[in-house]
């Protein structure tokens, strides 16, 4: 008996380069909003070289926003990247499978393509909800196969240019030559697209733009919910300190002239209110007022110079982030504080009590909490 | 306009290779590239032909197209809603997953079969409206 293989038929409607180009542009949009604000993520929290002390306190949002888009972006390409791989789904089938060199060269970067497109919204999304099923670590893989995609993307539009080109516009000459009859039912495609887009976005973006806080239905965080109505994400218990008694506590501040406060020290000294937000790589933020020491103040009694980088170091015993460090810009920012009240109240453990950090335009995981030491760097 | 097609190309692979060699940094490029090559055979050998098996069976007809919409909507908010309603284990701490996501989920199927009955009702209404 003689074995046929022959490819699968799709009869199906739409699997064209004129969808594939409409859909298309708008993931590559948002995978390039994704990786720019990732991008901006990993240069924060891994500064390197001399740009290091050039980390802007400014705007004060700025985290806010990257990591919002960041994570909004990146759920918006979940119905975006489902759509484009169904137009083109019957090309995976193409004829024969390999003709040429080039051919089979193009083939690997759109496999390499797919495969790291859908491992970054897989990961991306599971890191959202802290879910780690796989052997590796998550962030530095994350920012790999980002580098891999965005470059397999570049390649595919760069290949894709002239079909791109003819299927850009409705009258576009590759778009006129495609059954005019199809052109409803592609709206009807395109429409309902859109509209996925904006229901995923509509029931997850609350947990950063809190004005839409009450359509959340899916999103790992409500920015209401947590101790003192704001989300953490190390506890007090995790990070091994529980409550700190008063009397206790000590802040040591190490410099040109080093000295000690406890904290009815601490207390005592001018306390400044500002409102700032707490933004999590992870998506959520939520702004908050609080109350506390300028930390351009204890730099200036402890004789540091202006532009001296400042490490903080907390009382935690466990987890990573126990140590960051600031440029100047943000150590002499006069919204830098070390805050002892949030909202008012007094913090809760969970929020670093007796005194964290808060900083503007600052990753999270860096506004240390449950601080006990500033070092002046030279 | 050839150039520059030559130079997107090759900045794109030259961003593939800054790719390639972060990966050959991290501990485990075995689990990474097991979990890459899931991630294609998983699409391509079962989700890719059971949406295209569903779109065969119920995207048919004059209400093709808000079927289809229907499906599409449920479908990405089911995708997105996947983590929250399947993960194991405790979680770090309540404010971690603090709503009901089994019922929001319900709750999400619920509106997009409504606002599909509505757009069905309302065509059906144009439909049947007679010339005037």
């Amino acid at each position: 008996m003689k074995l046929r293989v022959s490819p699968p038929v799709f009869k199906g409607r739409l699997h064209d380069a004129r969808t594939a180009t409409s859909i298309g542009r708008c993931l590559a949009l948002a995978f390039a909003v994704c990786f720019v604000t990732g991008l901006v993520s990993h240069f924060m929290q891994h500064p390197s070289g001399w740009p290091a002390d050039g980390i802007p306190s400014r705007p004060t949002w700025g985290y806010r926003l990257t990591q919002g888009l960041h994570v909004a972006s990146g759920i918006a390409a979940v119905p975006l990247l489902s759509a484009k791989l169904w137009t083109v789904y019957p090309r995976l089938f193409a004829w024969p499978p390999l003709r040429s060199l080039r051919h089979a060269l193009e083939r690997l970067s759109i496999a390499v393509l797919v495969a790291g497109a859908v491992f970054e919204l897989a990961t991306g999304l599971l890191n959202t909800v802290q879910w780690y099923p796989w052997p590796f670590s998550f962030v530095p893989v994350h920012y790999a196969v980002a580098w891999l995609v965005v470059g397999a993307l570049l390649l595919h539009i760069a290949v894709k240019a002239p079909q791109i080109r003819a299927h850009w516009t409705r009258r576009s000459s590759g778009t006129l030559a495609l059954p005019a009859r199809d052109a409803p039912d592609r709206r009807s495609l395109l429409a309902a697209v859109g509209a996925a887009v904006g229901a995923v976005t509509l029931t997850t973006v609350g947990q950063s733009f809190t004005p839409l806080k009450d359509f959340i239905l899916f999103a790992p965080r409500h920015p209401d919910r947590g101790p003192q109505g704001l989300p953490v994400n190390r506890t007090a218990a995790a990070a091994g300190v529980g409550r700190i008694a008063d009397e206790e506590y000590r802040l040591v501040v190490d410099g040109p002239q080093p000295y000690t406060l406890t904290l009815e020290e601490l207390r005592a000294l001018p306390q400044h209110e500002v409102e700032l937000p707490i933004a999590c790589v992870e998506g959520w933020s939520k702004s908050a007022h609080w109350t506390g020491v300028r930390v351009a103040d204890l730099l200036e009694r402890a004789g540091a110079r202006p532009d001296a980088r400042v490490r903080v170091v907390s009382l935690q015993l466990r987890g990573g982030y126990r140590v960051s460090e600031m440029g100047h810009e943000h150590a002499r920012d006069p919204l830098t504080l070390l805050a002892l009240r949030l909202n008012g109240a007094e913090l809760d453990p969970d929020h670093g009590y007796p005194v964290r950090l808060i900083a503007p335009n600052r990753p999270g995981v860096l506004q240390t909490k449950w601080v006990g030491r500033l070092e002046v760097l030279s | 306009m050839k150039v520059t097609r030559v130079l997107v190309g090759a900045a794109g692979a030259a961003l593939m290779g800054v790719g390639l060699s972060l990966l050959m940094d991290v501990r485990d490029p075995t689990g990474v590239l097991v979990w890459l090559g899931g991630a294609v055979v998983l699409h391509d050998m079962l989700i890719a032909p059971l949406v295209l098996l569903v779109g065969l069976v119920l995207v048919r007809g004059r209400a093709r197209g808000p079927v289809r919409g229907a499906l599409v909507v449920a479908g990405a908010l089911t995708v997105v809603a996947l983590p929250a309603l399947l993960r194991p284990g405790r979680t770090a701490n309540s404010s971690v997953l603090p709503l009901d996501y089994p019922r929001n989920w319900l709750i999400a199927l619920v509106a997009v079969a409504a606002v599909t009955a509505l757009v069905l009702a309302a065509r059906g209404l144009t439909r049947r409206r007679p010339p005037s």
